[in-house]
């Protein structure tokens, strides 16, 4: 998948800029930045949700926006939303099973198959407790867990999550992570918005940071981490500054140190 | 259906069983009418027709949650199906019934393009408007025999009860078309536009396409229970094909029964025919009164219909309950 140039203008404000990556097959991109930076919007342009102002996104030879928006999961490209949206009145398993259905092998599948299909996805990603009751009546983390089920219904070869972490204590963040790999392992490609930096790390091979619409940085998670402008982005200018200030501080006084050693005055 | 398929919830989204069985049971012991209570034929070939007009709005009111307040314009149409049919010498209800469902559905396809775009209220607007412009052109068109109507050929009355077989037939054709549906991946379709459209073409549906064959169904529907009606009438005129109550009375049944229901439409129908029939002897005009108070009561109390309401476990509280989760 090739992300190009990619901006995105809502009225006067320009939500992205000039952003541009490569998505490796099988690989997990983390994609990180601060409140506002236009993560979700780049998730909406990605799963053709919006179509970009300038730039392209071309995933199997197509670009995204000219897509329709119900033939992107055909494409295999599929997505969870960070604001859940549940069929309220199905329950949890026919959620799923509208994935399974009418997805990308949904055609090839009987409406048995698609139940079959969506009972497998809720034992995988720990829902099948509660997999007769109306979706309205899940929790939040459940309705996280079914937005990734009905993502994997589509029979993803992308699979697009905007945090779907959020909320979830450590344990479950844990099992959140370890479904991740399990489903990376087995060849889908992962594209991750997600707030809590460790979750990220630990998955990510590649991280992409976005601040003020714009991508500060790309690379490995220690490196990109360890960059001056994700610190900057993160924690502010005047942290860097200041941290600066204290090197410098730091260096004068070595010097210091170098030209007059302490034990030669003593 | 084995338990162990029901396990895995293929049981579809055809709402309560219980109700269901009644209302199949119900719809047997309509069969003997004719033979049973001649008197009354007349009376139960109209609520049948009622019957499957409930069921073709349930498709695209209920089930795909597109409130339409034009489903009229589909049973007038079918009705002048029949009647042009017989201007023509061609008194056959197959015919009648096969030229209405295709003169329908294609019809509110090509409505459906333009309309099917809006939603909510402007949906409603939208289709009533389409109703009220095809009555006013029907009625000044001579080929529809403008407001003088047409005559529709009948059978002699000793044979009057093919009719009535008719209209059960085209009722019964209603029940199993929705019933297919809800047990399909397209009922599942019609309601995942209804929860949420954005979510929904997230899942590889098609909003458009769902929607129009919806409307088709529904419109064929109608049309259908039109032209068996002509046929049962004798003749068509502009204020009895697009007559209001063939309107208002199937959205109103279809909501007290419960909308998205295999059910619900058929309990509906059954029930406030009879109360309408009863009332409009004794007090003429006034039970259109009685109406209006239904449609209060039943979006304040009963927002899930009767057929919901025979499913429910755990007596008032849980309604009480339920009730307070549905207005939140």
């Amino acid at each position: 998948m090739r992300i190009s140039d990619i901006g995105m203008r809502f009225g006067g404000l320009w939500a992205l800029s000039e952003v541009s990556f490569d998505v490796e097959r099988g690989s997990v991109v983390g994609l990180i930045g601060p409140n506002g930076s236009g993560k979700t919007t780049l998730m909406n342009v990605i799963s053709g949700v919006y179509k970009p102002t300038t730039g392209e996104v071309r995933y199997a030879g197509k670009r995204i926006a000219d897509v329709p928006a119900y033939d992107v999961c055909h494409l295999g490209i599929a997505r969870t939303f960070q604001i859940v949206k549940p069929f309220a009145s199905l329950s949890t398993r026919e959620n799923v099973a509208v994935g399974a259905m009418y997805g990308r092998n949904g055609a090839k599948r009987s409406t048995r198959a698609s139940f079959e299909r969506a009972q497998e996805l809720l034992e995988i990603v720990g829902l099948a407790r509660v997999a007769d009751r109306p979706a309205a009546e899940l929790t939040i983390p459940d309705r996280k867990r079914l937005e990734v089920a009905k993502a994997l219904a589509l029979d993803p070869d992308v699979l697009l999550l905007d945090e779907v972490m959020a909320g979830l204590n450590a344990t479950e963040v844990e099992e959140a992570l370890e479904l991740l790999r399990d489903v990376n392992r087995r060849g889908v490609t992962l594209i991750v918005v997600e707030h809590l930096m460790k979750a990220i790390v630990s998955i990510s091979t590649t991280i992409v940071v976005l601040a003020e619409g714009r991508k500060i940085a790309q690379g490995a998670p220690s490196e990109v981490l360890a960059s001056p402008q994700v610190i900057e982005a993160y924690l502010g200018s005047r942290w860097v500054k200041r941290q600066e200030q204290l090197k410098e501080i730091e260096a004068q006084r070595a010097e210091a140190m170098r030209i007059q050693p302490p034990e030669a005055t003593a | 259906m084995s338990t162990a398929l029901r396990k895995i919830g293929l049981g579809g989204i055809t709402g309560n069983r219980t109700a269901l069985f009644i209302s199949l049971g119900l719809m047997v012991l309509l069969l003997l009418v004719p033979t049973v209570l001649p008197g009354y034929q007349t009376l139960f070939r109209t609520i049948l027709c009622f019957v499957a007009l409930a069921y073709g709005w349930n498709i695209i009111g209920g089930y795909t949650g597109y409130v339409s307040f034009g489903n009229m314009v589909f049973f007038g149409l079918g009705t002048y199906c029949a009647a042009l049919l017989s201007a023509r010498g061609i008194d056959n209800l197959f015919a009648d019934v096969g030229l209405a469902v295709v003169v329908n559905a294609a019809f509110a396809a090509v409505v459906g393009f333009p309309v099917l775009r809006l939603k909510g209220h402007y949906f409603g607007i939208a289709t009533l408007g389409t109703a009220l412009a095809v009555t006013d052109i029907v009625g000044n068109l001579d080929i529809f025999g403008g407001t003088g109507g047409l005559k529709v050929t009948q059978v002699d009355e000793a044979h009057f009860a093919i009719y009535y077989y008719a209209a059960w037939l085209v009722a019964a054709g209603a029940i199993a078309v929705t019933f297919l549906v809800a047990r399909s991946k397209l009922g599942y379709a019609f309601v995942a536009i209804r929860e949420n459209e954005d979510a929904a073409a997230v899942l590889g549906i098609s909003a458009t396409k769902y929607k129009i064959i919806a409307w088709a169904i529904s419109a064929a529907i109608a049309g259908a229970a039109g032209a068996v009606y002509a046929r049962g009438n004798g003749f068509v005129d502009p204020s009895i094909a697009f007559a209001e109550d063939f309107n208002v009375y199937p959205i109103v049944m279809t909501i007290l029964g419960g909308t998205g229901t295999v059910a619900g439409p058929f309990v509906g129908a059954l029930i406030l025919s009879g109360v309408n029939e009863t009332l409009g002897h004794t007090f003429l005009k006034l039970h259109s009164l009685f109406f209006g108070a239904v449609i209060v009561l039943v979006v304040l109390l009963l927002p899930r219909g009767l057929v919901w309401l025979i499913g429910l476990r755990g007596g008032v509280r849980t309604w009480i309950k339920s009730l307070q989760a549905y207005k939140a």
